[in-house]
């Protein structure tokens, strides 16, 4: 099979949110004898992107098809890297959590599953994340960006949550080495929010957060 | 006098009136209103009930809620841990399917209508029928069978279940919880309520592509409709999108009125419906908190003079944030007033 029929074929599973179909394409393209770096970086990674196009042009895209591209991407990619010739670079560091309050864990799972196919290492702090938490588990993994996730108006924008990370990061004169990336539902109805609550970036949904997470990690490591 | 209950009655007729409906969604702010705490408000239906009245007459909308908060479906259905917050709505904190086994398990209780974790909500509704009862409607929740899985093992989970099977766990949870979606709108139109919103985020287009809206969503809607009908009810998308399926929705459920997302083109909404319905613009009460006076009146403007015009329109918001000033609230709420007001014979 061709590189250009792998991609198509590919992209075509994801957006029909079917995972089989994603992992029979790419399983038979390595037994065809298609590398698995070629895999990563020419199917998976560009299919993660085409998603996040496919959103910033708001071309119908939907929130299944976002859990499903960082799942399939996610998979596809810890299925292929141990095949690799040689590790591949790792693009940096994020500890992701949910804001204290708050148990919603899809969109924390979606940006995981999108920074992994990425290259990003990605630390799951879990649900409900004490802010205090957040920065001390960022300072132990030597991570670049902290990534909150807040799906309700007090968790998003309360004191226990990116207001508090970020004060925490400013009195430990961290805020040169740890940015913070917010995201959830209340970023979504104001783009502005971001900004008040004293994050660096933000992301309308789980698959550019990856894309604002990896701008972050450019910053931090410049 | 003119009353909420008039006014809506107008819209959805097509009948002259003097302004239209404005619908404001306060809940949390009860416990401000009644000056306890969150926790303590939310577990007496008499406060509930008192402070939806309150709230009303102090601004002079057009709506009352029965509702506490979301997770008392998931009380209903077994769960006995909510986490409260001092700041923002009750949650389910501990899910009660973590495997599937415990979908086998779930039992939708025979009589929900006298089941004790229903009674605070009777108890409200009948507190607020004596007291504006034909006047004000009274609002309930219903959350869709499609959706209130979320409730009941986390959004994450019931997307794996929904999207990566296994179907027939799926379904059996669906069908399950489609039970239960269908007794509690008949046990909420035994307990009075006048305005039943019928809550199904993957009955938009921005949670599901439009083939599982037509495979999926739509026959299990279908299925927890089946009974009663939905002259009483509003299509609600959880704050999602809905323009794209409107049509579809009228001609296979017979919905006739539509709570819109903050995010969605009015104009288009009204275009959609087609004089078939009501339609509700809702403004982005995220935004609200920031917005200055000027930029509130400027929106519900833009909200009101792009529904307005279509007629069968009513204002309104969503779950209002507890951090939005009493100033805000009022600002909204006068400016809907305002330009939401008709000429003489004019209908909503």
């Amino acid at each position: 099979m061709m590189l250009d029929s792998i991609i198509r074929a590919y992209n075509e599973a994801v957006f029909d949110t079917d995972r089989d179909r994603a992992l029979s394409v790419v399983r038979e393209a390595v037994w065809q004898g298609c590398s698995p770096e070629d895999i990563v970086f020419k199917v998976v990674i560009p299919g993660v992107e085409t998603m996040m196009r496919a959103i910033a042009e708001d071309f119908d895209s939907n929130l299944a098809q976002h859990f499903m591209t960082a799942q399939i991407a996610s998979q596809v990619t810890e299925e292929m890297l141990p095949l690799f010739a040689k590790p591949p670079k790792v693009v940096g560091k994020a500890v992701v959590g949910t804001a204290k309050g708050d148990l919603h864990s899809l969109g924390k799972r979606i940006v995981m599953g999108c920074l992994r196919s990425l290259m990003v290492e990605a630390i799951d702090l879990g649900v409900n994340v004490p802010p205090e938490r957040f920065v001390d588990e960022a300072v132990a993994h030597g991570a670049d960006v902290i990534g909150i996730s807040a799906m309700m108006m007090h968790t998003a924008q309360g004191p226990e949550g990116c207001l508090a990370v970020r004060e925490i990061i400013d009195q430990r004169g961290l805020a040169d080495r740890i940015k913070i990336a917010a995201g959830g539902a209340p970023f979504r109805f104001d783009p502005y929010l971001y900004r008040r609550v004293g994050a660096d970036a933000w992301a309308p949904d789980g698959i550019s957060a990856g894309r604002a997470i990896i701008g972050l990690i450019g910053q931090v490591r410049r | 006098m003119i009353t909420g209950m008039d006014r809506l009655r107008a819209a959805a007729q097509g009948s002259p009136c003097d302004r239209i409906p404005v619908f404001c969604n306060l809940l949390d702010q009860g416990a401000r209103e009644m000056g306890v705490s969150l926790r303590d408000y939310y577990n007496s239906a008499d406060l509930v009930a008192e402070a939806q009245l309150r709230m009303r007459a102090r601004y002079g909308y057009d709506n009352v809620w029965s509702l506490f908060y979301v997770g008392k479906e998931a009380e209903l259905l077994g769960c006995r841990d909510i986490l409260y917050a001092e700041d923002g709505p009750p949650n389910v904190a501990d899910f009660i399917i973590k495997d599937p086994a415990d979908i086998h398990r779930l039992r939708v209780p025979d009589d929900l209508f006298g089941h004790p974790q229903f009674a605070p909500v009777r108890r409200c509704i009948e507190l607020l029928r004596a007291e504006i009862g034909g006047r004000v409607p009274i609002c309930a929740y219903i959350t869709a069978s499609m959706a209130l899985p979320a409730l009941l093992m986390g959004m994450e989970k019931w997307m794996e279940l929904l999207l990566l099977g296994p179907t027939d766990l799926r379904d059996e949870l669906l069908a399950k919880c489609s039970e239960f979606c269908a007794k509690e709108i008949a046990a909420y139109r035994a307990a009075g309520a006048d305005v039943l919103v019928y809550s199904n985020p993957f009955g938009s287009t921005d949670i599901v592509s439009r083939r599982m809206f037509d495979e999926l969503s739509l026959p299990w809607m279908r299925r927890d409709l089946k009974t009663g009908g939905v002259a009483d009810m509003v299509y609600y998308c959880g704050g999602a999108r809905m323009n794209r399926v409107i049509d579809g929705v009228i001609r296979a459920l017979d919905f006739r009125s539509f709570y819109l997302s903050p995010l969605e083109d009015v104009a288009e909404g009204v275009r959609q419906v087609a004089g078939r319905g009501l339609v509700c613009g809702i403004i982005d009460d995220i935004k609200l908190v920031r917005w200055s006076e000027e930029e509130i009146r400027a929106e519900v403007a833009r909200i009101v003079n792009a529904g307005k015009t279509g007629g069968r329109f009513l204002f309104g918001t969503l779950l209002m944030p507890l951090a939005l000033p009493e100033r805000t609230v009022r600002t909204m709420l006068e400016a809907a007033f305002e330009y939401g007001r008709l000429e003489a014979g004019a209908a909503p």
